[in-house]
């Protein structure tokens, strides 16, 4: 198999969700061994697809196509694009992916529906793998929609509680306003060149055929469909709320598939935001201003999964903040390491929230590292990467980020962005200190505890590894060693590849960027005592309101919605109510019954009656016809 | 040649006879005597208009034809519908049977 056959990584996983999507309930076990084996085959695929790959020099693009309509003057051709973007894509996608199957099978053990759980995450990661396969925008907005609509169906998993139905249809209206900004995006960018293929409008554009201010508009609404999905802000209050869902849904929207979505779409047209001027630095500042703000939110929340939910929205800006630079291969670097640690912590968390029974407040939780050894081993090490500590994968990736911001001069960006990374190990460490160390909270949760079986350690041992490790690949060295030429950022790249250099300023900067966050959180929840921590929060009441209320960005929208949405609505269904249907609709009706009630006394039942009638009728008639002629 | 004022004439007088036995009489059978008559005075118009605008042609004739077919199964009709009447109300006055209104 070929990398031309790439399209199969995503046609099995898809075949598949139909398959359980019908007769899952009818299999033993639900046909969750289906689930896996589809994930696990695109899995192995994938090394296939990367052989090949490398074998056909490792940096063209592959491309294969077929007509797929063909009518008058409009002709569509869909096929797949294979790049090295591609490529680093589908290798998080099916691992990550496969790890969460795996890990479901505990997880969901003998929840209703299970069969259904296991086909719609065999539909997302196949629409995911379509997505990065896809060489034309028409193709990608299916398999968007196809995500929104199985985060939709898996947030709401738990539709029995009225919380997660709310949580699905928020997360769905969200990215749903992000979505029609993308689509108008493609309609400009195919108005302006004739086609949907992503290729040849970049040339097109780079030719400088599309007009420059044209081009920032239309680039600027496909990166509003880039915000709606990744959860930038302001769109990122759907996020922290698609918690409601199971928690390996969490981990796999959350690291492979959904929410990166955004950032690869944004380092797939890239050559687009640079020709169009100023589209970088709104890349930039929007990626900026949500890894500071979602920082200061996570600090707050006492709810492990939100913790995890913010720190995500925090690392996709880091990755938008990449993209603003001009650095695709850093941001897919991170986007790489962050989707094995963070699927990591997600699932780590769920490893937790199963053994303690749906308990996923910190206030009930810590000292769990005793119990749960293995977990709590893994979490460290997603934690340790989470907060960029050297050598774990988060290190390098967030030191290639800071790296890359000289492109903007003044050191803002690096500023505010080795701020942010402070917040992150800040938080991280909170998170971990409050979970898994020091004394417990809750005497009752506590003995109930217990370490997770075998289907829930492996994918966490599994990503562990990955995310001790997984940031060498920096180097030159092991990208080599590793089968791909020169590390990740000579294997993706925009223009020229970069030789990675280790640079000791830059490490110093980070270590202290880790020390200072991490230090301050253990000076603060050390042995897991909150007495510090609740000095600081009465210290500034205020201050500490506006975190734990994030800004009150909810409260906002909720005031925005209830007072103009709905003010408008009620004018809109007044009228609908009063003078579309009681005036117009059942208002005719009831002229047309009420005149029938009065003119049915004109009938005299006289046939002599009715035929002078019409006589007469006759006769005007012939009167009329002989004025009006004339 | 008969001109064809005679003709068109006649046909008026034996068409407001017909329509005045229609509004004026209130027996159903002699109603339906004036609405034979004013069909018959149109076929007359066909024939008139027929022989002379025409002369070769025998469209109007034809007309004349189809509409005494169509008079004749309308008197079938009618007067089925008159004797079912006189069976059950033992009249044939239409005025007396006013009743399938409000």
């Amino acid at each position: 198999m070929g990398a031309e056959q790439a399209w199969l990584l995503a046609a099995i996983p898809a075949g598949m969700f139909l398959v359980l999507a019908l007769f899952g309930r009818y299999l033993p076990r639900k046909g969750d061994y289906l689930g896996v084996l589809a994930i696990g085959t695109s899995f192995v695929l994938f090394f296939f697809v990367l052989h090949d790959f490398l074998h056909a020099g490792g940096h063209a693009a592959i491309l294969t196509s077929i007509d797929w309509s063909d009518v008058g003057n409009f002709h569509l051709r869909q096929g797949i694009y294979v790049d090295p973007i591609t490529i680093v894509m589908l290798g998080v996608v099916t691992s990550v992916g496969l790890m969460v199957n795996i890990f479901s099978v505990g997880y969901m053990e003998g929840e209703a529906r299970y069969y259904w759980f296991f086909a719609v995450l065999q539909l997302f990661v196949g629409s995911m793998l379509m997505l990065v396969l896809a060489d034309n925008l028409l193709l990608v907005y299916m398999c968007w929609e196809l995500m929104g609509l199985c985060s939709f169906l898996l947030i709401g998993f738990y539709w029995e509680k009225r919380s997660a139905t709310e949580a699905a249809k928020k997360s769905f209206i969200t990215t749903r306003i992000g979505d029609v900004g993308l689509l108008i995006g493609i309609i400009l960018l195919w108005k302006a060149t004739g086609t949907f293929n992503i290729q040849d409008i970049i040339h097109q554009a780079q030719a400088g055929q599309i007009g420059h201010t044209y081009l920032f508009v239309s680039v600027m609404f496909v990166f509003l469909g880039c915000m709606g999905k990744s959860a930038q802000i302001p769109f990122h209050v759907w996020l922290p709320d698609a918690m409601e869902g199971p928690t390996p849904v969490s981990a796999l929207i959350h690291a492979a598939t959904m929410v990166v979505a955004g950032v690869y779409l944004c380092a797939r047209l890239l050559p687009l935001f640079e020709i169009a001027d100023g589209a970088m630095l709104v890349v930039t500042i929007v990626g900026l201003v949500t890894a500071v703000l979602t920082g200061f939110m996570a600090i707050a929340q006492t709810d492990i999964k939100k913790v995890l939910a913010y720190s995500t929205i925090g690392q996709l800006g880091f990755m938008f903040v990449a993209l603003g630079c001009g650095r695709p291969d850093v941001a897919m670097f991170h986007l790489m390491a962050h989707a094995f640690f963070k699927s990591l912590l997600f699932l780590g968390s769920g490893s937790v929230i199963h053994a303690t029974h749906h308990n996923q407040e910190m206030d009930k939780l810590g000292g769990l590292w005793k119990k749960m050894p293995i977990t709590g081993t893994t979490f460290l090490a997603g934690s340790l990467a989470l907060a960029g500590v050297i050598p774990f994968a988060g290190f390098w990736s967030k030191d290639e980020i800071l790296h890359a911001t000289e492109t903007w001069s003044g050191g803002w960006v690096f500023l505010l962005l080795s701020f942010a990374a402070i917040l992150t190990a800040f938080y991280t460490t909170r998170l971990f200190i409050r979970t898994f160390m020091g004394q417990h909270m809750d005497d009752e949760v506590y003995e109930h505890t217990h370490e997770s079986g075998f289907t829930m350690t492996f994918p966490l041992i599994f990503l562990g590894i990955l995310s001790c490790i997984a940031g060498f690949v920096v180097w030159h060295g092991v990208g080599t060693a590793l089968g791909f030429p020169g590390g990740i950022t000579e294997f993706v790249y925009l223009h020229e590849p970069e030789r990675y250099h280790f640079e000791w300023a830059l490490l110093g900067a980070s270590v202290l960027i880790f020390g200072i966050g991490i230090f301050s959180a253990a000076w603060l929840y050390w042995g897991n005592s909150t007495e510090k921590s609740t000095k600081l929060a009465e210290w500034n009441p205020g201050l500490y309101q506006l975190l734990v209320h994030n800004f009150y960005f909810d409260d906002l929208y909720q005031a925005v919605i209830d007072r103009g949405l709905l003010g408008f609505s009620y004018v809109v269904a007044w009228f609908d109510r009063y003078v579309v249907n009681d005036t117009g609709i059942d208002g005719s009706a009831q002229f047309t019954g009420y005149s029938g009630f009065i003119m049915k006394y004109l009938q005299s039942g006289r046939v002599p009656n009715y035929a002078m009638g019409m006589a007469l009728g006759i006769v005007g008639l012939a009167i009329a016809g002989l004025v009006v002629r004339g | 040649m008969v001109p064809l004022s005679n003709y068109l004439v006649l046909s008026a007088i034996i068409f407001s006879l017909g329509a005045y036995g229609v509004l004026a009489r209130r027996n159903a059978v002699l109603i339906l005597f004036g609405v034979e008559l004013m069909l018959n005075a149109v076929s007359l118009n066909f024939v008139a208009f027929a022989a002379y605008l025409d002369p070769d042609k025998i469209t109007g004739a034809i007309f004349a034809v189809f509409v005494i077919i169509v008079a004749a199964a309308e008197v079938a009709l009618a007067l089925a519908i008159i004797i079912r009447l006189f069976r059950n109300r033992a009249t044939a006055n239409v005025d007396e049977v006013a009743t399938l209104k409000w």
